[in-house]
């Protein structure tokens, strides 16, 4: 069986948070490239993925859906796209199983036998009882993914829950830590597994609570929050980067009008893919926290080229390359990238600017921003009511939106075709609200 | 490392969730190991607890992605944690009222005002913790940067009386919001993708005219947070327009007015009209 994709998930959630609820489903289904027929059972999965998980089900339509998964800050603590990643789809009776497993080792040490022997007891009539092999594969799969471990090096093996973060802190410990981890997967990247931590720390601190008290007191201002939606790429890139192997994947550019096209392995989706093969070495990921975007850095036959996590689908591992080949695409990168504001390779050049202090009377929260989000800029001059800031950059193109954002406080001074672009950009901006 | 794995599917975690199962797998674990090493970690727990998630984490290998992970355009991490995060969370979860000293602007000091915890709300943008609380005798939403905060004791509360305080927050929150309507100018459709980009940090919803073939978003924003979407639409130049609000028009504007000034006599009918798009 082909291993399962979820590219179609994550174009489709993608999509629909991003544009809110602004599409029909002919409307949506045609600009990812998907059939009518294919958006309503995507839709259902995830509905019922939603369903499960949070016990709301949302109503018919995906505008509702988006509606139940539209970004409302106050009562969003929740990370809701997580669900995406408890997409992986699994035998009824598989889970069944793990989920039986799991709770029979929850306060006792089995043995592989016992296990079967729990099992064969406690399924419900309609799931066939396990062999012995079965039972055996399933520890294997959950000692794997470090959810439960061996208790003893002889045999038999006895089997326990591997839960002793929860075990050996205390409560109070436990709500540091359920808030350590909040605050982490929040503010860094990556963020999947930490949601998921916390996801499973906050039921257990609910289930143990004496009286009902609310998770809830940390809020995010201005956070990308469907950055984790590209993570589902991550983790494959890091480790093609890391084996120094070429990945192969579906490349839809942003700009082209699809986003996803189905396999062409399954004939009801047949349909020409519109986007391009592309085979390239990996070298780095990049996110940018201007947009909340990923990227991909690679080598290509024409140099460097730069792709947008959100246009990369059928994602899959290739043949390795040698160490040194490896090493100079990486080292030639890291060289071009020097001075780049986000990705820009293009020819450095030294942008200058002016920025304009607020009154006397209030706080200095220009300069506070130049400092903080100002990267490896540096103030060269500071007067009474201005001071200069100098940066060598990679082209002016990607700096700028970062300098128009300060309005009228910031005058560009140098390089001269830049301060006549900036001119110009100001004109057109007024020209849009002149009628006031 | 495989985000998607068997054992993360929704049937397996609901499952647990109603057998009462705590499952941790070494994906998190190795994802905690990782943060642990950042200087937030000092502030987060006691010196004992950190010891101990230390010695639990001993043989786990920690999740690795410096070396091929970057970050570009990110504000200087001047704060992630803060000390007073720890006490605050309880006063917020037992709803337990406070007595709280600040320093105000040029060093002014607030002294013992009686409040009630409602938040504790970190800036992505200024990096930075802050406390949402309610005082009591001004009848007023406060936001109060934590770094500004003197001094902090839990005071008595009637849970009827913090009852009554959350409904007035969530009117205070409800009466501040509001709804700005922004196109996206046609000629830049092809960036829409980033444009939304821009504006997923926001409560938001898009209308899409098939007819016109026009993108309208509708965001909406808390008071105080006009500047920052006002930045946004700075941020963007050319590529939206603001169609409904009529104070942010007027500070676009004022902006662009102003900011033209500043270029004095360059800015002449003939000046070069160059575009690149970025």
């Amino acid at each position: 069986m082909a291993k399962e994709s979820f590219d179609k998930e994550i174009q489709f959630l993608r999509m629909l948070v991003l544009t809110s609820g602004a599409y029909s489903r002919q409307q949506f289904a045609e600009r990812l490239g998907i059939s009518v027929h294919t958006f309503d059972k995507t839709l259902r999965r995830l509905k019922d993925i939603v369903g499960t998980m949070y016990q709301q089900l949302p109503q018919e339509q995906s505008k509702e859906f988006a509606e139940a998964i539209r970004f409302n800050y106050y009562e969003s603590a929740d990370p809701m796209l997580l669900f995406l990643f408890r997409a992986k789809s699994l035998k009824g009776s598989e889970s069944v199983r793990y989920s039986l497993l799991l709770a029979a080792l929850n306060d006792q040490a089995l043995t592989a036998m016992e296990l079967m022997d729990y099992c064969c007891g406690s399924l419900p009539a309609d799931i066939p009882l396990p062999d012995e092999k079965t039972i055996r594969s399933d520890l294997k799969y959950l000692e794997e993914v470090g959810v439960i471990r061996k208790e003893s090096a002889s045999r038999p093996y006895r089997y326990r829950l591997d839960n002793d973060l929860v075990r050996e802190l205390t409560e109070e410990e436990l709500y540091d830590l359920y808030d350590f981890v909040d605050v982490m997967a929040n503010t860094q990247i990556p963020s999947v597994q930490g949601y998921l931590l916390r996801d499973g720390l906050k039921k257990h601190l609910l289930r143990n609570q004496a009286e009902p008290l609310a998770l809830d007191h940390f809020l995010y201002k201005y956070h990308y929050y469907s950055r984790i939606l590209d993570e589902a790429h991550l983790f494959t890139l890091l480790d093609a980067i890391r084996h120094r192997r070429r990945v192969r994947f579906l490349y839809f550019s942003p700009k082209a009008d699809k986003s996803y096209a189905a396999q062409n392995t399954n004939p009801l989706f047949e349909r020409e893919s519109e986007g391009k093969l592309e085979k390239t070495l990996p070298l780095k990921v990049v996110y940018d926290h201007q947009y909340g975007r990923w990227y991909l850095l690679a080598s290509g036959r024409e140099g460097i080229r730069k792709y947008r996590m959100e246009g990369m689908t059928q994602l899959e591992e290739e043949d390795p390359v040698a160490e040194q080949v490896f090493a100079e695409k990486a080292a030639a990168l890291e060289e071009r990238m020097r001075y780049s504001w986000l990705l820009d390779t293009g020819r450095p050049v030294t942008v200058r600017a002016r920025f304009f202090n607020p009154g006397h009377f209030e706080p200095n929260f220009v300069r506070e921003r130049v400092l903080l989000q100002g990267q490896w800029g540096q103030i060269v001059a500071e007067e009474e009511e201005s001071f200069i800031y100098e940066i060598k950059v990679n082209g002016t193109t990607e700096i700028k939106p970062w300098l128009r954002s300060f309005g009228s406080s910031c005058e560009v001074l140098e390089p001269l075709y830049f301060r006549r672009e900036m001119i110009a950009e100001w004109k057109e901006i007024q020209a849009y609200y002149e009628s006031v | 490392m495989n985000p998607f794995e068997k054992i993360f599917n929704y049937q397996v975690i609901s499952r647990l969730d109603d057998s009462g199962t705590f499952m941790v797998t070494a994906h998190e674990r190795a994802w905690l190991k990782k943060m642990l090493k950042h200087p937030a970690a000092e502030e987060a727990f006691t010196p004992e607890t950190r010891q101990k998630l230390q010695g639990l984490l001993q043989s786990i290998e920690e999740l690795s992605t410096s070396d091929y992970l970057t970050e570009k355009a990110k504000s200087a991490e001047k704060q992630v944690y803060h000390p007073l995060l720890r006490i605050l969370r309880r006063h917020i979860v037992e709803r337990s009222g406070i007595r709280i000293s600040f320093q105000v602007k040029r060093g002014r000091v607030q002294p013992d005002r009686s409040g009630l915890a409602y938040k504790l709300e970190y800036s992505m943008v200024k990096r930075e913790w802050y406390l949402l609380w309610y005082d009591l005798r001004r009848h007023a939403l406060m936001s109060t940067r934590l770094s500004k905060l003197i001094s902090i004791a839990p005071e008595p509360l009637d849970p009827a009386a913090a009852d009554q305080v959350y409904e007035e927050i969530a009117r205070t929150l409800d009466s501040r919001k509001t709804e700005t309507v922004l196109e996206v100018v046609r000629e830049y459709h092809k960036e829409l993708s980033r444009i939304l980009y821009a504006f997923s940090c926001f409560e938001k919803t898009v209308e899409y005219d098939e007819e016109q073939g026009t993108y309208r978003l509708r965001v909406c924003v808390l008071g105080d947070e006009v500047e920052y979407l006002l930045s946004k639409i700075r941020f963007l130049g050319k590529r939206v327009r603001i169609l409904e609000g009529d104070y942010l028009k007027r500070r676009m504007l004022e902006a662009s007015t102003k900011a033209l000034e500043r270029y004095g006599d360059e800015v002449s009918p003939n000046a070069d009209e160059v575009e690149l798009s970025s």
